[in-house]
Parts: C-alpha cells; structure tokens; sequence
C-alpha cells in the first residue's frame, strides 16, 4: 500500500504525543519511533490492506503507514493505551512484552495458509527478540512450512538501554554448538512394549506410557 | 452418561464437528499421551502435529483464533503448559482487555493432572497448577473436570464461549479404562495368531 504519510508526518504525530507527554496528560509510558521513518515507508510498500501487522509496545508509526487515522490514534494514545495499540479493522496487534507478538503472527500466518489466504503477515521486533529463542523457533516454522509471513528486525543495537551484541557476545554463537545425529534404539519412555506388572494391592496392570 | 473416558471421547467429537475447530499441540496425530486415545474420531484433516514449542503453541493459537479459527490446543500435561505461560497470561487472556474487546479470542486448550497410577512419573510430570492458574487468568474460563458429567457440557460451554477456555482433564479417571481395553486388544491379537 502506498502511504500518503511524509516523515515529517510521521514525526509531527510523535512530538504530539511528546508534547501531550510533556504537559502531564498522559498516565502510561510512551515508546516513540524515530530516525526510521524511510525504512518503514520503503518496507509499507510492499504491506497490502489486508496484511496483518504484529508488532511492540513502539508501533505507532506501523499503525499510522497501515492506515490508522491519526484522531483514532489520538484518542488511543491520550487514553493511555500506547503500550499495547490494537486496531481490528485495520489488523494491528501488538504487545507490551518483548516477543510477545511473534508466535500469534505465526498462527495467523498457518491460519491463512489454511484457507488458502493471499495475504500475508508481518511480524515486526527489535534486535534484542530476533536472538531469543522464540524468534528462532517461529522463523524456523515458518520457512520450513512456507507460511506468508515476512519478519522485520528493527534494529538500534538496544534492548531498553542494554546494549545487544555486548550481552550476547559479539561473536557468532556457531563454534560453541556441537550437533551429532543418531537414530534411537527405544521409544521416546518406556522399552516398546506394554509391561505387566502386580501392583502394591496385588493387583494385575500394565503400563501403558500414561 | 458414559465413562469419563467415553464422555471426552463425546466431547472431541463435538468439537471435531465445528466447522471452525483445528486441534493443534503434541500428540494430536502421533501417539504418547493418553489425550491422545480421546481424539481418535477427530479427522485426520483437523489435526496439526506440532513441535514442543510450548510457548510458541499458545501464541499460535491466539494468531489462529484472529484468522478465525477455534483452535483446540493440546498439552498433554500440565506440567508442560508452565512453559506457555507468557502466552496464556500475558497474552491470550489479556488480549480483550488490551484490544478495548475488539479481539475476543475463543481458544479451547486442553490439558491434564499427569496420571499417578499405575507408574508414578515424578514431580514434574503429575502436577496440578488448577487453582494458580484461576488465579492469574483473569478472562480465561479454568475448569477442572472432576466428573464424567461435567465434561459434555464444560466443553460444549467452551465452544460457545466469547473467550478462551482451559479444560484440565485426570487421566487417572481414565487409564484403567484404557488399560483393559489394550489387554483385550492384545489378547484378542493373541487368540488370531
């Protein structure tokens, strides 16, 4: 979809909220976009009315270029929800807990693979989330299954103030990982068969793996 | 009425019957739990195996609920459901009231206390988190199925619903059942040779 929204557009709506913020009218954080209002104007381009965007607790900018008309933003914003903006017409769902979007945006991924959909989802994090262990499993869904969902990194190089590369390790985690394949010889419990036993009333059982 | 295991059996098929109803999770299409016996009438075409990826199951089941599915998501035991808790707390059960009710997701996850006979499983396998969990989910119906009779209607109820629903099952009710029913099985295979 192509967005009428300029970058000064875009920062005209988060001095709003800077201004409002300022004045002591708002009681709930704000987490602002900023500097990236190219990247995500190129990205929306590509992003159709009937895409789903799964995003964070920064998602005013990806609710303004999905078509989110700014007084509905607004009021959302000045009612103290910008942690967690949710709009079902125009298919926005974020949360206020890192990571926290990426497996729902993967269900409905599955779930427009399943009715044979043509749209898609796009499910947007920071660097921070795209090294945890969810984003590696839901990424890896996803190729494997060939589901319609594109991630998006967003990357500042910060989780809050903590800086990324610093906490993971600035190398690449590959050396440190030791894989082997083999082919079991019992079952996941139990030895592969049912087992009778006497149990301590007497009693004739079988464990059957429950 | 039947037994408690006929009675979820009866349950599963109403569900399976929905046209919107999917049941996910571990255990839907290969064996190892003994949920796993309770949905062997539900189309094979209903039913998406899984990887354990607890978490990320809940997650998805949420996402399939917004694509307008009822997903019926499996986790064989309790114990095992601790590690979706982000999902189910933060998440699932919070979504109605974080979306000002724009998203009402109906979601039926099943569960269950791990069965302590005939073999005990140990501390991580037989727990019951019932009661912790009414007590953090403020949307998410809980029910505990302490009787056959209560199971038709929790899940009926369940389908129904404007919100998602967790239903703990005791395969202790139920594994006796099944364990005649596989020494009959065997001795029927026994008496063919």
């Amino acid at each position: 979809m192509e967005t009428k929204l300029t970058k000064e557009e875009l920062r005209e709506f988060e001095k709003w909220c800077v201004d409002i913020y300022k004045a002591g009218k708002l009681r709930s954080p704000l987490h602002l976009s900023g500097g990236n209002e190219e990247h995500l104007q190129a990205i929306f381009k590509d992003i159709e009315e009937d895409d789903w965007i799964f995003t964070t607790y920064r998602s005013h900018y990806h609710a303004l270029l999905k078509g989110v008309p700014k007084e509905w933003l607004k009021q959302w914003v000045s009612d103290n929800k910008s942690i967690h903006v949710m709009n079902k017409e125009h298919k926005i769902v974020t949360s206020a807990i890192v990571g926290g979007t990426l497996s729902s945006a993967l269900g409905a991924a599955l779930g427009i693979k399943l009715k044979g959909g043509k749209n898609r989802v796009w499910a947007f994090c920071g660097d921070m989330t795209s090294e945890s262990g969810t984003f590696h499993e839901v990424t890896k869904y996803a190729r494997r299954n060939d589901l319609p969902i594109t991630f998006v990194v967003e990357d500042n190089g910060l989780s809050t103030d903590t800086p990324t590369q610093e906490t993971w390790g600035l190398k690449d985690s590959g050396p440190n990982i030791i894989k082997y394949n083999y082919k079991r010889i019992y079952p996941h419990y139990g030895v592969g068969v049912f087992v009778d036993f006497k149990d301590d009333k007497g009693e004739d059982r079988m464990e059957i793996g429950i | 009425m039947g037994t408690y295991k006929e009675e979820l059996i009866k349950a599963m098929d109403i569900l399976a019957a929905h046209p919107k109803t999917i049941f996910i999770g571990q255990n839907v299409i290969y064996g190892g739990a003994s949920m796993f016996w309770t949905i062997a009438n539900v189309p094979k075409e209903k039913r998406i195996e899984l990887p354990v990826f607890e978490e990320v199951q809940a997650g998805m089941s949420l996402g399939l609920s917004l694509e307008g599915f009822i997903p019926v998501s499996i986790f064989p035991r309790m114990d095992f459901m601790l590690l979706a808790m982000n999902q189910i707390v933060n998440h699932i059960d919070k979504m109605d009231e974080m979306s000002d009710g724009q998203f009402k997701p109906v979601i039926i996850m099943r569960t269950a206390i791990g069965s302590t006979e005939p073999l005990m499983p140990g501390p991580q396998h037989c727990q019951d988190h019932t009661e912790a969990l009414k007590l953090m989910c403020k949307n998410i119906n809980v029910v505990r199925l302490e009787n056959a009779d209560q199971i038709v209607p929790e899940f009926t109820k369940a389908l129904q619903a404007d919100k998602p629903t967790i239903l703990v099952d005791i395969p202790d009710m139920y594994n006796k059942e099944l364990e005649n029913e596989f020494k009959e099985s065997r001795r029927k295979s026994l008496e063919n040779l």
